[in-house]
């Protein structure tokens, strides 16, 4: 947004327009009734426009004060007083700090008070401003921006005069360690560009022989540097007039290039050295100002609502920058999800030209894996009942003796039988299959009466049954000889002719 | 800084404008958010797609070699119609021209109803095993005979046999001379395991 800029003058006002690093000159206006009302009629026009105005005035009051350390309300309340005591009229006063200063008992701050001695010539353009509802961002002097000029003119010097040639006058200001410390204003007539270099340099001089009578210069601190800004095409001439010597070093700096040093590029023609001062009024004003709360209020309301504007912004501004980051994020992953998907059909299709060479199955792979693998656990599982014939078969023709009565051949999970169960040694597992053999018969050719033969015979035969994996289960022997068991007998009794009987059971675990 | 009646109202839009700009930037947020949790479900299960595709393609020689292997004895399987539906009937021809062959004495058999033995999954389709249980008695002269009825009757095909139990007893009767009589009696359980493959090519 523009800023219109009000330059006042003891002569004439000039109306100003600054936009980015552009001053434009929109209106001029004499300082009688027909001005004023010619700047009303200007205002018409602009309601709401920012407005400051700069004051380049010879009746400008500087008197330094020292004041206790203090803050906030209390220091206020203390300025005002003090400027109250100075001036009759505050409505354009200030007090500028000047850093703190160690006392003997206390700590005091030093200021600077400033004001005009006629204010009542600002009146009627405030007042002019107030009316059109103009928003006043404030009141400036020609010397409170002079520092900020300094700060880019002479960055490091501790000390400065800075000399320009304005439309109102030589305006000369005295800047120490950043800050104002004095200023003047010397009118100027026409003067050929020699006659104002010499003008300039003896002005100068007297104005530092001033200062040193004041002691606000240090008694040997050496020449004070003065920087010079020359109008336009009329450095050569400075240059030559400004002679340094043992109470002014002098430094001339060229209007444009003091121009590039604040940032300005476009002024209008005729314009002097305030247009310097103007440009840092509306680009960088400084905080030190003469207009009152009330005459910024309606300035400090718009700022209100364009801060709270811009936090809405900034807050969108910072989702918008995270949400772009997740978005970068997300479009990183979509860029992978699309590689992987791209490398996945490459695999599947590769895979499926490699199996088109396999050979031809009524089936998928997978099933084809599935059925021949339980196929060929249910078959490891179904051993035949063949080879337990031949191996009893071979046993019995090593004991013709023994006379199968029975052979049961069975498969399945040990325990199914409880005989089986309860002989305990040689049982498998549960949960493993396993083949159990039970075998009932008879031993002929053995007298019944010798037990100890048929029992002998019985465990000879059931020992060579346990074998390729075999093993005993249970022995049923004729006679009962365990001590858990009834041992009977008809010792001199008619033998019956029936040959003792006996079960063996046998058991193998399947791989 | 006190604001009046009139300020604080002046206030309204652009705090309203805040508001506005701080729920766009909210919303831009979620809706962003969600688009980030869909492109990272994608991601997850392209990767699982791509690492699944690559594993079975690194695998594909041993799979060559598996279907090489196996393709044989799926293919013996079906050509004894172990894959497929059961055939009773054939079941029923097989034990009769068996008795007929062997010369057997008696036989008498059973045949249970099917019932599935195992399911398990394939691809497109499942494989199930059935079994139906088949109980038979046999009179035999020798036990020899029992042991050929069981060779021809794998050798017979339309499902595996599985013996159970099998158990020989004598009879204990006496030869007449005049017929010929029995001297042993067999009873045997046998499981007729057939299988469907479900994702066959028809």
């Amino acid at each position: 947004m523009a800023r219109h800029l009000l330059y006042l003058t003891a002569e004439d006002q000039y109306l100003y327009s600054s936009s980015g690093s552009r001053l434009e000159l929109k209106a001029r206006f004499s300082s009688d009734e027909r001005g004023i009302a010619a700047f009303r009629e200007h205002l018409r026009e602009r309601k709401g426009a920012l407005f400051a105005v700069v004051a380049d005035l010879a009746g400008e009051d500087f008197h330094e004060e020292q004041i206790p350390l203090l803050r906030g309300n209390d220091r206020e309340a203390i300025v005002q007083r003090r400027l109250a005591q100075r001036y009759r009229d505050t409505r354009l006063a200030a007090a500028l700090s000047l850093g703190q200063v160690a006392g003997p008992q206390r700590r005091n701050e030093r200021l600077l008070l400033t004001s005009f001695t006629n204010p009542q010539q600002f009146a009627p353009w405030l007042d002019a401003l107030e009316e059109s509802g103009a928003r006043l961002a404030g009141v400036y002097s020609v010397p409170l921006l002079a520092p900020a000029l300094a700060a880019r003119l002479a960055p490091r010097a501790q000390r400065v005069l800075v000399v320009t040639v304005n439309r109102a006058g030589l305006r000369q200001c005295f800047i120490e360690d950043g800050k104002l410390r004095f200023a003047r204003l010397e009118r100027t007539v026409d003067m050929v560009p020699q006659g104002l270099a010499t003008f300039v340099r003896s002005e100068t001089l007297r104005l530092t022989q001033y200062l040193a009578t004041l002691r606000a210069l240090p008694r040997d601190g050496g020449p004070l540097q003065a920087l010079v800004v020359a109008p336009a095409g009329e450095r050569a001439a400075f240059e030559r007039a400004l002679v340094s010597d043992a109470r002014a070093a002098f430094q001339t700096i060229d209007n444009e290039q003091a121009r590039a040093a604040v940032r300005l590029r476009k002024a209008p023609e005729g314009i002097g050295g305030e247009a310097l001062y103007l440009h840092l009024a509306a680009s960088r004003p400084p905080r030190e100002q003469f207009a009152s709360r009330e005459d910024r209020r309606r300035y400090d309301f718009w700022r209100l609502q364009r801060a709270v504007l811009a936090a809405g912004a900034f807050g969108f501004a910072a989702c918008a920058a995270y949400a772009g980051s997740l978005w970068l994020e997300t479009d990183e992953m979509r860029t992978r999800a699309a590689d992987n998907a791209r490398e996945a059909r490459s695999a599947a299709e590769r895979y499926a030209r490699i199996t088109a060479a396999f050979p031809v199955t009524e089936t998928t792979t997978e099933n084809l894996r599935v059925a021949v693998l339980e196929f060929r656990r249910i078959a490891d599982a179904s051993p035949p009942p063949e080879s337990a014939f031949v191996h009893v078969s071979r046993v019995l023709e090593q004991f013709a003796q023994m006379e199968l009565d029975a052979f049961v051949w069975r498969l399945g999970r040990p325990g199914e039988s409880r005989e089986i169960e309860r002989a305990g040694a040689g049982v498998p597992a549960r949960g493993e299959n396993a083949v159990t053999l039970e075998i009932s018969g008879r031993v002929n050719a053995t007298q019944r009466n010798d037990y100890r033969g048929i029992t002998a015979q019985v465990q000879g035969f059931a020992s060579a049954l346990a074998s390729g994996g075999y093993q005993i289960a249970r022995t049923q022997l004729p006679f009962d000889v365990t001590s858990e068991g009834t041992l009977t007998g008809d010792i001199g009794g008619r033998d019956s002719g029936e040959a003792p009987r006996f079960t063996i059971t046998l058991t193998r675990v399947l791989p | 800084m006190n604001l009046s009646r009139d300020e604080l109202v002046r206030l309204v839009f652009p705090a309203l404008a805040a508001i506005v700009l701080m729920g766009a930037g909210v919303w831009l947020i979620k809706i962003v958010g969600e688009a980030r949790a869909k492109a990272h479900a994608q991601l997850a299960s392209t990767q699982a797609e791509r690492r699944q595709n690559a594993d079975r393609l690194a695998r594909i020689a041993e799979e060559e070699r598996e279907v090489s292997e196996k393709l044989d004895l799926y293919k013996q399987l079906k050509r004894l119609n172990i894959i497929g539906e059961e055939r009773r009937l054939e079941w029923a021809d097989a034990v009769a021209r068996i008795r007929n062959q062997r010369e057997l004495l008696d036989l008498t058999y059973r045949v249970d109803r099917q019932k599935l033995l195992k399911s398990l999954a394939g691809k497109p389709g499942s494989v199930d095993f059935f079994a139906s249980t088949m109980t038979v008695q046999l009179e035999l002269l020798h036990e020899e005979d029992l042991l050929r009825f069981l060779a021809d009757l794998r050798e017979s095909g339309n499902a595996y046999y599985s013996v159970k139990s099998c158990g020989v007893r004598r009879t204990g009767q006496a030869a007449t001379g005049v017929t010929i009589t029995p001297r042993l009696r067999a009873s045997c359980t046998i499981d007729l395991v057939t299988m469907i493959d479900r994702g066959a090519k028809r």
